[in-house]
């Protein structure tokens, strides 16, 4: 079975900093991938060399078997990948469920059948309902730049999800979110995966979020790979310790 | 918040209608100004508010619709082919003129269509073979639309009116599309937007093209209302209050160029009785203006209306609760 997502010997280079440094792997269909490391180990780098935001000086990105690299990341987004960033990325001058309509519109015909199209370009009722599935109804028509940074997080996650995409790449979705608001979020990405059958690709630094949500970890140290394994398997991985705790 | 903004607009376009009534011809004559200044700035508004893409050419862009009108109209052309034909040229060069944007934003960028106006203010006045140089054009008729005269103020007055109102709705269309939202996306956050599937280099470029084209319509009725045109009243200066009509309006809000240009035509005649300190006062307004309220005069009216709303409601939860969606 060909892998959603396949990285081949993948090099990233800033001047005379290597930040990615011969990355190879694959996310099968379904799978829930998460990949930790420490500070500065090359993960959100290698999120955007996957994604077309920068270009890898070395090595090849497949997606459902086509190469995907050197292509401009709306591209990739139309082959049903989506992602989130680790900084906060809404629109703050759209409400949530614009937002949200942002999110999914491109997918909708062509931009010229668009522009005399509907203005909620047909997916109200889908808005509707990823508003509702992430519990965020009694917002939907606020503007995002009013909502908290944990509710900006979900609201971050729907977007990602509002294309109906079959890979998604989420960068650190926790990052700063408070313990009550980090349950929702995993149990909302949980039934998420259950019902729609995507696959995942998470950055977390969050440990407890990794191992609950992962079906499989791969570890970056130095901008390689160290390790890869189950959650079980990897917390036990003397490199693993040793990356993080230094010993 | 949506009820009072309708009241406000069918009041607003009363007034519009009724108001050369009550007028002198100097005063009709003015308000045609407005109308066609309000074309430009809406134009320029689509540019700078909606898609944030710094712009100091809209004037310019006047300038290029007025010429092509006008040299059309020497030249036999019936108006409304004039018309359009101003719309498709400020549209092409304005597409051109958006390929910067791809590669430079912020002040660099409006030091690129500075350089722009330049250049065309040094067309118009040095290509005397086409343009008339310094001595411009001048004998540009007022049309005549299915047999009806727009000659006189109070038709010239209700043509420049139409011509806003099928512009405004136009923009408005377009901005209530997916367009718009993908416009202020470009504004707000052009990497996230571009991950979401926005083709950021089309729409730049469409936000450039559709803006200025709406700056040369503007020049296409503003040809005919002063019937003489020279290469001054196009300089970086109209560039600069059509920028300054945006701003003070409220950038990014549908009617601020409305607001804007009401503020800049009417202005000097308020102040006529200070003579050339009416631009002090201006100038002064304007910093006042921006130290405390950057949004501008409508951003001012939402800023009011919402902390009244805000004070009636109370405030909302973190999560809403499972099952108690309203």
């Amino acid at each position: 079975m060909t892998a959603v997502l396949a990285v081949s010997n993948l090099s990233k280079y800033f001047g005379g900093i290597t930040a990615v440094d011969d990355v190879s792997f694959e996310v099968r269909d379904g799978e829930i991938l998460g990949i930790i490391g420490p500070n500065g180990s090359g993960k959100s780098t290698l999120f955007n060399c996957v994604l077309g935001q920068l270009t890898p000086n070395e090595g090849e990105v497949r997606v459902d078997g086509r190469v995907t690299t050197g292509m401009r990341p709306c591209d990739i987004n139309r082959l049903r990948v989506s992602r989130t960033f680790q900084l906060l990325q809404v629109f703050p001058q759209l409400s949530v469920r614009d937002n949200l309509v942002l999110a999914g519109q491109e997918h909708q015909g062509s931009m010229y059948t668009r522009l005399i199209g509907r203005a909620d370009a047909g997916l109200g009722e889908a808005a509707g309902q990823m508003i509702e599935f992430f519990r965020l109804s009694h917002l939907a028509d606020e503007m995002a730049g009013l909502l908290s940074y944990g509710q900006q997080k979900l609201l971050d996650a729907a977007m990602a999800f509002m294309a109906g995409p079959r890979l998604v790449l989420l960068d650190e979705p926790a990052g700063g979110v408070n313990l009550t608001m980090l349950g929702h979020l995993r149990e909302r990405l949980q039934a998420y995966h259950a019902e729609k059958k995507a696959t995942f690709v998470v950055i977390e630094h969050q440990m407890e979020f990794v191992m609950a949500l992962c079906t499989r970890v791969l570890v970056l140290a130095e901008g390689r790979v160290i390790a890869e394994g189950t959650p079980h398997d990897i917390r036990r991985d003397p490199k693993v310790i040793e990356a993080y705790l230094g010993h | 918040m949506k009820r009072l903004a309708v009241i406000a607009v069918a009041v607003g376009a009363a007034f519009a209608i009724v108001v050369p009534l009550f007028l002198k011809p100097y005063g009709i004559y003015l308000s045609s100004t407005w109308a066609v200044l309000t074309i430009a700035a809406m134009g320029l508004n689509l540019t700078l508010g909606y898609a944030g893409q710094v712009s100091l050419a809209q004037g310019a862009f006047v300038g290029i619709g007025a010429y092509t009108t006008a040299l059309l109209m020497h030249a036999g052309v019936p108006y409304p082919i004039a018309f359009i034909a101003a719309g498709l040229v400020c549209f092409s060069i304005g597409w051109v003129l958006g390929y910067p944007a791809l590669r430079v934003q912020h002040h660099y960028l409006a030091f690129v269509t500075l350089a722009f106006t330049t250049l065309v203010f040094l067309v118009l006045r040095n290509e005397e073979w086409l343009t008339g140089g310094t001595y411009g054009l001048s004998g540009i008729p007022r049309p005549v639309l299915f047999g009806w005269s727009t000659n006189g103020p109070v038709r010239f007055y209700y043509f420049s009116l139409g011509v806003l109102t099928v512009l405004a709705t136009g923009t408005w269309w377009m901005l209530r599309s997916p367009w718009g939202r993908a416009f202020i996306a470009l504004r707000e956050n052009p990497i996230r937007a571009l991950s979401l599937g926005l083709d950021t280099r089309r729409y730049t470029l469409m936000a450039f093209a559709i803006g200025s084209s709406i700056g040369g319509l503007s020049g296409a009725v503003f040809a005919p209302l002063v019937q003489y045109i020279e290469p001054l009243s196009f300089a970086l200066n109209l560039s600069l209050n059509l920028l300054l009509m945006v701003i003070v309006g409220g950038s990014g809000y549908f009617f601020g160029p409305f607001i804007g240009a009401l503020v800049a035509v009417l202005l000097p005649e308020w102040l006529r009785f200070i003579e050339g300190y009416y631009l002090v006062f201006y100038a002064v307004m304007v910093m006042v203006m921006m130290a405390f309220c950057p949004t501008g005069i409508l951003g001012l009216v939402e800023r009011i209306v919402k902390a009244v709303s805000v004070k009636r409601s109370p405030p909302q939860p973190a999560l809403q609760p499972e099952g108690t969606s309203p």
